[in-house]
């Protein structure tokens, strides 16, 4: 039994036309026995940056808490948000102290950076569990449901969608993806990120 | 071998665990008391490795009676859930792991909530309407998926407590036959037999 | 003399045809059927099938160490896992219920498995652990169950069809068959007239053993007769459910909605069950498929218009839905 599919859980993110999104399911389990159905592995880092946290739930909780702190050291200490260039490469290098001991979490973060003219510019990555970052142009997955997650992910997705393409896309791949997996499922939430409001939607999911 | 069962009601938590204390395969004791009275309106079940389970939940209680000797109010029950579950997750990662599997239940008297963490020994936590830990898990969880009624009354919420304890004693193969009970609502903690 | 000589020496060209044939075993002994519609079971009707081995010295073993994984996840070969199936006996007949969902490690490989295999119509066998292992058993037994009618003129008993598959897994015991099965059905009322005027008191014992019949049978070569079984990785919270609910006198509509409510309850705690629930009936006349029910359906909406529905989701969220257990006073009140 892999220890990073010890809780299950997947986290899938996506990005569109002056948008991004992303969306995870809900369970919590001990291998095959499902604790929790609202067990969430999102969560807000600034106004534009999502963090998804797949892995050991244990390591879910700690590195949320541990990211918390860092970014609001970093936005004391500069006086600004941080941005998600700048956050992704703070989890990489959070990640990279534990190399020789892991935290067994597998990131997936979804934000809007600020461009010179102005304006916001999609942002995803994802790093493996000792930081090695991935920048991507279309979609990062990450989870239990991850294979499921890139074949469905692969055959859906398209350049340039409006947020409301892009969270019928993300949600499609990631309630299909997770249908094909034991370990991931129990619900699921998506998030939407355009440069004026974040949508949080909860998704009907299959429950079992 | 360890079994525990909690589950929220109307105003309480009533958290229950068997009594047996268990070496190889001898009964070394069947009345011992596996909750913890944290503080007056917190309660902690503790199982697993013998030796860390006492250890860890008189560790946690000093810490949660020098919190309060120093803040004059006690730790309310999800700061209270959330340190104890950061003491394991860094446990966890030490030379020499606590193996404590938990179910803390409390009632807050400021909201006027019941709370409920299931915690394991790695360090996961989850809040939740009811909870078992142990092999009682595998028969119990369905069993309160049909019957729990977090509007129940104390009386309610025992049968369906009862539910439980006789569903574990008729399958699974090593009975515990006693366990002690234990609840807390707005008055505090108290015992009751069942 | 000669043909002794060609026949036992080791050196003729016939001996080294005999050898050829041996080491590559043409299937010159089996039937032309083997290949039609038969289906491979063609040469079950002479007896028992013959399986080829690999030829290693130690064939249990070899198939154990590419198989078994509990044991060992990357094994090579992932053989699919039947996984909830429950059946009880009630004052109506017997309930059958089983959910549909097939998993290879973590990969759901099928969400439509028919884990009930009609043997006949009055019995019923179900599918836990290797669904080959199931599926071609209880094939096999129906073919038998048939055979022993045209032989004896009369239905094959659940006891006897229960102790014919028991002895027949448990001659392959130790070489990695896994199956868990209940064999359902109804035996075959006797009346008394018919039967031997004098008839003993044990005669007489006999014909109390009619009506739904219930036998757990599986690869270790256990053979159990009961009331209420549930097989299967998630047949610890079917018996929470089923248990609590369980009374003989039930009438048919809540057996069925009882067998139904069981199944999707391990379909939602257990992460390999799930996606459909199906249920069967056994009555005096045979086995009646009740319906398949998504658990996702159930879970949300309930079963539907059918006999003995709550009118609600099965869900926890969904039953318990604006209930709480905050007791703060409605208005300023208690501290």
């Amino acid at each position: 039994m892999s220890i990073m599919e010890y809780n299950g859980g997947s986290v899938i993110a996506m990005v569109g036309k002056d948008c991004v999104a992303i969306a995870s399911d809900l369970r919590l389990g001990n291998q095959a026995l499902g604790i929790s159905s609202n067990f969430q592995k999102i969560f807000p880092m600034t106004n534009r940056i999502f963090l998804g946290l797949p892995g050991l739930a244990t390591d879910v909780t700690t590195l949320k808490e541990t990211f918390r702190y860092r970014v609001n050291m970093f936005t004391i200490k500069e006086e600004r948000e941080i941005e998600p260039e700048t956050f992704a490469h703070l989890v990489s290098s959070t990640l990279y102290e534990r190399r020789f001991g892991p935290w067994f979490i597998e990131p997936v973060m979804a934000g809007l950076q600020k461009t010179h003219d102005g304006g916001y510019k999609p942002y995803i990555a994802a790093t493996d569990l000792i930081g090695c970052l991935n920048f991507a142009k279309d979609f990062v997955v990450a989870g239990t449901a991850s294979t499921k997650l890139f074949g469905v992910a692969e055959g859906l997705w398209e350049p340039d969608l409006e947020p409301e393409d892009l969270f019928e896309t993300i949600s499609q791949t990631l309630l299909n993806a997770v249908d094909r997996d034991a370990y991931s499922g129990w619900g699921a939430e998506v998030y939407v990120l355009t440069k004026d409001k974040v949508i949080k939607r909860t998704l009907k999911g299959r429950m079992d | 071998m360890d079994i525990s069962f909690a589950l929220t009601g109307k105003g309480y938590v009533i958290v229950a665990a068997d009594t047996v204390a268990a070496r190889s395969i001898v009964k070394m004791k069947v009345d011992e008391d596996k909750i913890k009275v944290l503080s007056p309106h917190l309660l902690m079940a503790y199982s697993g490795e013998p030796g860390d389970t006492v250890q860890f939940a008189e560790y946690v209680e000093r810490n949660i009676r020098l919190y309060q000797i120093r803040n004059t109010h006690a730790l309310r029950p999800p700061s209270a859930a959330s340190w104890i579950r950061r003491t394991l997750a860094d446990s966890l990662r030490s030379r020499k792991p606590y193996a404590v599997n938990l179910l803390v239940g409390g009632y807050d008297t400021s909201t006027h909530n019941p709370h409920l963490y299931w915690i394991d020994y790695l360090g996961t936590m989850s809040e939740v309407p009811f909870a078992a830990h142990g092999y009682g898990a595998y028969f119990a969880l369905s069993l309160l998926d049909r019957y729990h009624d977090p509007e129940a009354s104390v009386e309610e919420g025992l049968a369906t407590l009862k539910r439980c304890i006789d569903e574990v004693a008729k399958r699974l193969v090593v009975n515990p036959e006693k366990y002690k009970v234990k609840i807390v609502d707005k008055d505090g903690v108290r015992e009751v037999e069942i | 003399m000669n043909s002794f000589l060609t026949r036992y020496s080791s050196t003729s060209p016939e001996a080294d045809i005999r050898k050829a044939k041996e080491l590559f075993d043409e299937d010159g002994d089996v039937s032309d059927v083997m290949w039609g519609s038969a289906s491979g079971f063609g040469n079950l009707a002479s007896g028992v099938p013959m399986f080829k081995l690999p030829s290693v010295p130690d064939p249990t073993s070899f198939l154990r160490m590419h198989t078994d994984d509990h044991a060992d996840p990357s094994c090579r070969i992932k053989i699919k896992h039947g996984t909830t199936t429950l059946a009880f006996r009630f004052q109506g007949g017997v309930i059958v219920a089983v959910d549909s969902r097939a998993t290879a490690g973590s990969y759901v490989a099928s969400g439509t498995v028919k884990k009930v295999i009609e043997i006949n119509p009055y019995l019923l066998g179900t599918m836990a652990g290797g669904a080959a292992d199931c599926q071609y058993w209880e094939t096999y037994l129906g073919i038998q169950c048939r055979l022993h009618e045209l032989r004896n003129r009369e239905r094959i008993s659940v006891a006897a069809a229960s102790k014919y598959l028991s002895n027949l897994v448990y001659s392959y015991k130790g070489m990695g068959l896994s199956m868990g099965t209940m064999i359902c059905g109804w035996d075959k009322t006797v009346r008394i007239p018919e039967m031997n005027r004098d008839c003993t008191e044990a005669i007489r014992a006999n014909c109390r053993l009619q009506g739904p019949a219930i036998f757990y049978v599986d690869s270790d070569g256990s053979r159990l007769k009961g009331d209420l079984f549930s097989v299967g990785s998630g047949s610890t919270f079917a018996y929470g459910v089923l248990d609590q609910g369980y009374r003989w006198d039930l009438t048919d509509a809540e057996a069925q909605e009882l067998g139904r409510r069981s199944i999707y309850a391990a379909g939602h705690r257990d992460a390999f069950s799930g996606n459909t629930v199906n249920l069967y009936h056994v009555k005096q006349d045979g086995w009646q498929f009740i319906g398949n029910y998504d658990v996702s359906k159930l879970h949300y909406e309930g079963p539907g218009d059918v006999p003995g529905a709550p009118g609600t989701g099965y869900g926890y969220d969904l039953r318990v839905a604006g209930r709480t257990s905050s007791d703060a006073p409605q208005s300023e009140g208690q501290a």
